[in-house]
């Protein structure tokens, strides 16, 4: 039965379980409150203006975010993002500079993003014995191993034809393109999560796999999907990527997946399936990219900033985690 | 009997891939060039025996590397602001510092139960964090760090000092997890923890010691890293859990907790080695280094589970009869 609370859909949700939701979300939006407040304070600059000046920089670590959020749901993990990354950022800023017109650069950036994620697909859904992680790990080698090879002995590459790249960096107003690229992904992938079917059953296969394979769900298919999705959208992030850095490296993308996971756990989105809203991964994935930028921005050493996203982390899982400890123990003892 | 088919395929493709390599080039197969290749080793070798650990109890570690940075670059500074001179002590600031790493993320992963891979991603971005903010973004270089990297240069026996470390921590750990009484529970844990908990073992604790050990070869390998290659700086050993993991798969240790053993992590991180030092070798250059080593990762795993396929049917198939 399908719990219209999105959160789960083998069991009705309880009204207490239903206020946990909300008030996990609500708590967000507060720390999203208090994180701009804390920026506000600690920097002059931190205006409007200025922070959607410097938002692209951060903005396409939240391109992963959303197919990463429907493989967290499934159960899956995926580590060779970052890797993917940096291939479709290499692959396009050759092709650029080879003199591929600038549609076909774009293409060939999405294009070798969907088909590194079709290998990590087609892997996983072909040998479903192994677990993901472990699968992606020898694929996150690879992918950057290739962009290795392509880039050679210097290691880095730079667009020398930066006029397309420099186009789909503009703004509206002061908003950025990419922020409404953005935000009509959130919408594309909220919708899918909560209306469309898709995303139903991808609930329905990470709350288990077994069930749902019995009950009609294509779990290969679906997998396959959220695999291939996520590779299209490294493709997105390279993109933007490259049109903010007018060029590649060895590095580009090195530690994008971690953010990406971040994101989403912190969003109570949890890794071992079943559980999770989009919206709660959105709103956090924003407290990050606000919190970075105003860290930025008072010249604090940007490392410490890494700090505060692993504690934050941590305690979004541990805190849930100890108060359920706490209320079973009282169970316990009231049942004594 | 299966596994040790598994561990002798894996010595046949060691002995396979070493064969190939002097045919090409004589000059490998000396002495000389093996103490070259452990010394150079010596950190992913300990460290996959912490690995060893984490994953035979269906947990895995990623925060190692950021442990190894934080622990490395302490001692690097105590060196380079004379705090302290002696070797020893060095190791032993760094051991204690991995150590209680380690026994955070096995706190929260144990008693607090966090996900693994959440706990340690955790910890990954905060030791990371603590070496570039206690160093202030600095590295110390050799004359910083004055007499500390003369260990790794010296040598007991005729075999580098850091060679003695692996050798010694590989004796340990195959006796401790094959004769103690320590060493059983980590594999009945990883085997069903339900069934290890209803027996009697305190899992929580199995997996607070397990964490604390690889906190503490984490810390080890740090202060290592460090007189190896005469150089500690925030960025050290960056990405090098997954160089650590993927030995370990190599050796045929499953990452669902169980299975494994410290002969296969010893093969898995000897093979990667051996890998990495015969691709210039043979004249495949060193930028297609990474490539060869995740399509090996890869085409092992799935040779692995082919295997295993197969060896199933035949197994239902010899019932029937």
């Amino acid at each position: 039965m399908a719990g219209k609370s999105g959160r789960t859909i083998n069991a009705t949700p309880s009204n207490r379980l239903k206020g946990a939701i909300l008030s996990w979300e609500g708590l967000l939006v507060l720390i999203f409150i208090a994180v701009v407040i804390f920026c506000r304070i600690i920097s002059p600059n931190y205006t409007v203006e200025n922070v959607l000046r410097e938002m692209p920089k951060y903005l396409s670590e939240i391109f992963l975010f959303f197919p990463m959020a429907f493989i967290l749901m499934l159960g899956e993990i995926d580590i060779s993002v970052g890797s993917i990354v940096c291939l479709s950022a290499t692959a396009g800023c050759l092709f650029s500079n080879m003199g591929l017109s600038f549609p076909l650069v774009i293409v060939t950036i999405l294009l070798v993003g969907t088909i590194c994620g079709a290998i990590n697909a087609l892997l996983i859904t072909r040998f479903p014995e192994l677990p993901s992680m472990i699968i992606t790990l020898g694929t996150q080698i690879i992918f950057r191993g290739i962009a290795e090879i392509a880039l050679g002995d210097g290691g880095s590459v730079a667009v020398t034809d930066f006029k397309g790249f420099m186009s789909i960096a503009g703004k509206i107003g002061p908003f950025p393109y990419m922020f409404f690229l953005v935000l009509i992904s959130a919408v594309i992938f909220t919708v899918i999560s909560v209306k469309m079917r898709y995303g139903r059953e991808v609930m329905a296969v990470g709350s288990n796999r077994d069930t749902s394979y019995y009950s009609g769900i294509k779990v290969r298919r679906v997998i396959f999907i959220a695999y291939t999705v996520m590779g299209l959208m490294a493709g997105v992030a390279a993109l933007f990527l490259t049109a903010a850095s007018y060029g590649a490296n060895t590095t580009t993308g090195t530690g994008f997946e971690m953010d990406a996971i971040a994101m989403a756990v912190f969003g109570g989105i949890a890794t071992t399936g079943g559980k999770g809203r989009m919206v709660g991964g959105i709103i956090s994935a924003f407290i990050i990219v606000c919190l970075r930028i105003g860290l930025g921005q008072i010249n604090l050493n940007s490392q410490l900033i890494l700090l505060i996203i692993g504690v934050l982390l941590i305690f979004a899982v541990l805190l849930p985690n100890i108060s359920a400890m706490i209320k079973a123990k009282q169970k316990t003892k009231a049942a004594k | 009997m299966k596994k040790n088919f598994r561990e002798l395929s894996l010595v046949i493709v060691l002995v396979l891939l070493v064969g190939a390599v002097s045919i090409k080039n004589p000059s490998f197969l000396s002495l000389g060039n093996f103490a070259e290749i452990l010394k150079n080793n010596a950190v992913t070798m300990i460290l996959a025996l912490g690995m060893l650990c984490v994953l035979l109890v269906g947990g895995i570690d990623i925060s190692v590397a950021s442990t190894m940075a934080l622990s490395g670059m302490s001692v690097g500074l105590l060196f380079k602001f004379n705090i302290i001179s002696s070797t020893p002590l060095g190791f032993l600031i760094g051991i204690a510092i991995g150590a209680v790493c380690g026994l955070l993320i096995g706190v929260i992963v144990g008693y607090g139960k966090v996900a693994p891979i959440i706990a340690t991603m955790g910890g990954m971005y905060i030791f990371r964090s603590l070496a570039y903010v206690i160093s202030d973004s600095q590295w110390a270089g050799a004359d910083a760090l004055r007499h500390f990297p003369n260990f790794a240069l010296g040598s007991f026996l005729g075999i580098n000092n850091c060679v003695w470390i692996v050798i010694a921590c590989y004796i340990i750990f195959f006796v401790v997890l094959k004769w103690t009484k320590f060493g059983r529970n980590i594999y009945a844990v990883g085997s069903n923890p339900i069934a290890a908990e209803i027996s009697g073992i305190n899992v929580a604790q199995v997996k607070l010691c397990v964490y604390t050990i690889m906190g503490t070869l984490a810390g080890l390998g740090g202060v290592l890293a460090t007189t190896i290659y005469a150089s500690a700086m925030p960025s050290m050993q960056l990405g090098s859990e997954m160089d650590v993991i993927a030995a370990c798969v190599i050796g045929g240790v499953s990452m669902s907790g169980g299975r494994g053993s410290v002969i296969g992590a010893l093969l898995g991180s000897l093979i990667l080695a051996v890998i990495g030092k015969a691709l210039p070798l043979v004249g495949i250059s060193a930028i297609a280094q990474n490539t060869v080593k995740g399509l090996l990762i890869v085409v092992v795993i799935l040779v692995n589970v082919i295997t295993q396929r197969a060896m199933k049917k035949r197994s239902l198939e010899r019932r029937e009869m």
